[in-house]
């Protein structure tokens, strides 16, 4: 499985959920979209139309991107700009999950030094490559089988679904 | 072979398996789920668009998967700052209501606050809830951290956590003596400082030493929560003779007793364990100290800052418990908060809350002129109760000093206990307790 996208966004050290959509904001809406319309509102306003201004749009960033608050709103702000993967050194686990949980791709490899805005990307899953078609480089993609399993999948909860599924049918039928 | 650490053994006690660090597991089950009024709402209303079909496809009534061990919260901005704020808490009570969930009231408490005080969540579990301040609950010995929505409504439907991996742990060994105005809060704002915001990411903080096995509960809940903010997993502290009595008398406010049960999910980890890291710590070098803006990282002793203060808040999930607020008072006592600057103390729960007014440091913050409000996260969360603007200095004794996070993104928020908080308050800028405790106070 591959995904191609441009580079619209790059970002240093310890990005925090913070950064990415005020707390204010959280309990505002139920609505994904509304999350992707206020991203980085206080922090990079150019954000949400620059990722916007491609089909497909990748973000770069160092380390520890997505630290700091849980709020899974964070990963919608995101992708609903148009961004299909967040290519950085690491990841905290919680926002790593919600990525996995939504379908936007974290990609963790060595060195994102090297990789510039405007670069086309392209993420293959089987190989776990990123090439970088602009410069050419290659960069190994870090992950465990099940998390590219579950990137493959786009989420847990057809997952979920069937365990509940099983779960339900080993049951006897609740009285009414 | 090594022994097991207390996070590999609570793992291995849900899965009944021998579980180690580094191993990915399929699926664990949880002992308990909590939500606030954050992310309750979304979270549920997935969990009926989600799996509503499923529970029909197999002639059931929409159901979680045991209302005992789920808990909702209302917290963040209680009692509520806007319709849609009231209108997400009436969703997750009417579901609590027609689960047989428990729904917490408004002013009841910061959840991870309620969670320990309440006997909620107990030594040896694996606990979750929607936000990244859950780790709390590692002071008693439970396996906590937080989760994002999606996560929630599967926990909701399931009870299950999905292709986890076990985490790895670093050691922090703790030893020394506090010097006099130091506490809990100085030391974990000093261990950030050494970490980095990223330093311990995807790790579990284990504490322990002869300066964590002397803490109370309430420093070691402020140590865990901080955590967080060197991007640990989790934090946890191996359960002792104060963790138990603890627990026992929350368990006796509800009419509990500590039984065998309870007593054998006690995990502790063994001499041999594998740390990926160990960390030493002399706690007696540790001076008062303060995060500067803008990261929790940014650790400096408060001698070396005396920038001009413009709010100061004693609260938040990190430092609002009776500890916190019995140090703050003892400094404010027969003192008046400084004329340019606004105090906002926030117990972190409504027991707290009237255990100070009991014990009569809700007059002596009432006296030096503080604004007292009812428990909940209040100018931490910055969306209501004392939002910062442009300019604005705030000392915090909450756990995050991000750019823009308690308000304007153009104020400045430092991070530091609440000794520092209420010395802060009398002058109006930076100021190192010392001088004002009482001759022999620690």
């Amino acid at each position: 499985m591959q995904v191609r996208g441009k580079v619209a966004k790059r970002f240093d050290d310890d990005i925090n959920t913070d950064y990415i959509i005020p707390a204010y904001l959280l309990q505002e809406s139920w609505d994904k979209q509304f999350f992707a319309d206020h991203a980085f509102e206080a922090y990079d306003p150019a954000f949400a139309p620059t990722c916007r201004a491609n089909k497909e749009s990748i973000v770069v960033a160092r380390n520890n991107f997505g630290c700091g608050s849980s709020r899974e709103q964070a990963v919608y702000a995101i992708k609903y700009n148009n961004v299909v993967a967040v290519v950085a050194q690491s990841f905290p686990d919680i926002f790593f999950r919600n990525c996995l949980n939504n379908g936007l791709l974290p990609i963790q490899v060595a060195d994102t030094s090297t990789i510039g805005l405007g670069d086309e990307l392209v993420i293959d899953l089987d190989t776990r490559k990123l090439k970088d078609l602009t410069t050419g480089q290659e960069h190994d993609i870090v992950a465990t089988d099940a998390s590219i399993e579950t990137m493959k999948r786009g989420g847990f909860l057809g997952y979920v679904k069937e365990r509940l599924r099983q779960r339900l049918n080993a049951q006897p039928p609740r009285a009414p | 072979m090594g022994g097991a650490t207390i996070a590999e053994k609570i793992v291995s006690r849900a899965v009944g398996r021998k579980a180690k660090a580094g191993e990915v597991i399929e699926a664990v089950p949880v002992d308990k789920l909590y939500f606030n009024e954050v992310i309750g709402p979304p979270a549920v209303l997935n969990f009926q668009k989600d799996f509503e079909d499923v529970y029909t496809a197999s002639g059931k009534k929409l159901q979680v998967f045991n209302p005992s061990r789920i808990a909702f919260m209302p917290d963040h901005t209680v009692p509520s700052c806007s319709i849609k704020v009231s209108q997400g808490i009436s969703l997750i009570r009417d579901f609590a209501n027609d689960q047989g969930i428990a729904m917490y009231k408004e002013g009841d408490g910061i959840e991870h606050t309620i969670a320990s005080e309440e006997a909620f969540v107990l030594p040896g579990e694996i606990a979750v809830a929607t936000d990244s301040h859950t780790c709390t609950q590692g002071a008693l010995g439970a396996l906590a951290f937080g989760i994002g929505t999606t996560e929630g409504e599967n926990l909701l439907a399931t009870g299950e956590l999905y292709s986890f991996t076990v985490p790895e742990t670093i050691s922090f060994r703790v030893k020394g003596r506090f010097q006099r105005g130091v506490y809990a809060k100085d030391l974990v704002l000093h261990v950030l400082g050494t970490m980095g915001e990223g330093g311990a990411s995807k790790k579990v903080a284990e504490y322990s030493g002869p300066t964590i096995d002397s803490l109370d509960m309430d420093g070691r809940f402020t140590i865990c929560n901080l955590s967080v903010e060197m991007s640990a997993r989790t934090a946890i502290v191996n359960p002792d003779k104060t963790t138990l009595s603890y627990v026992e008398a929350a368990l006796a406010r509800r009419g509990m007793a500590m039984t065998d049960d309870l007593r054998g999910m006690v995990a502790r980890s063994d001499p041999d364990a594998t740390y990926s890291k160990t960390v030493d710590v002399d706690a007696a070098t540790i001076e008062p100290t303060v995060s500067l803006p803008h990261s929790p990282a940014n650790a400096k002793p408060v001698s070396q800052v005396s920038d001009p203060i413009s709010t100061v808040f004693i609260g938040s999930c990190a430092n609002a418990r009776e500890a916190d607020l019995t140090i703050a008072a003892k400094i404010l006592k027969g003192r008046k908060v400084s004329p340019s600057t606004n105090l906002i103390v926030i117990p972190a729960s409504r027991r707290v809350y009237n255990w100070a007014m009991d014990q009569g440091l809700l007059k002596v913050f009432a006296d030096a002129g503080a604004n007292i409000e009812s428990s909940n996260c209040g100018p931490c969360f910055g969306k209501h109760m004392g939002i910062l603007g442009p300019g604005d200095r705030c000392l915090s004794t909450s756990n995050r000093n991000y750019k823009g996070r308690m308000g304007s993104p153009d104020a400045f928020i430092y991070l530091g206990s609440p000794a520092v908080a209420a010395a802060t308050a009398i002058e109006g800028r930076v100021a190192d307790p010392r001088k004002y405790l009482p001759a022999g106070e620690a």
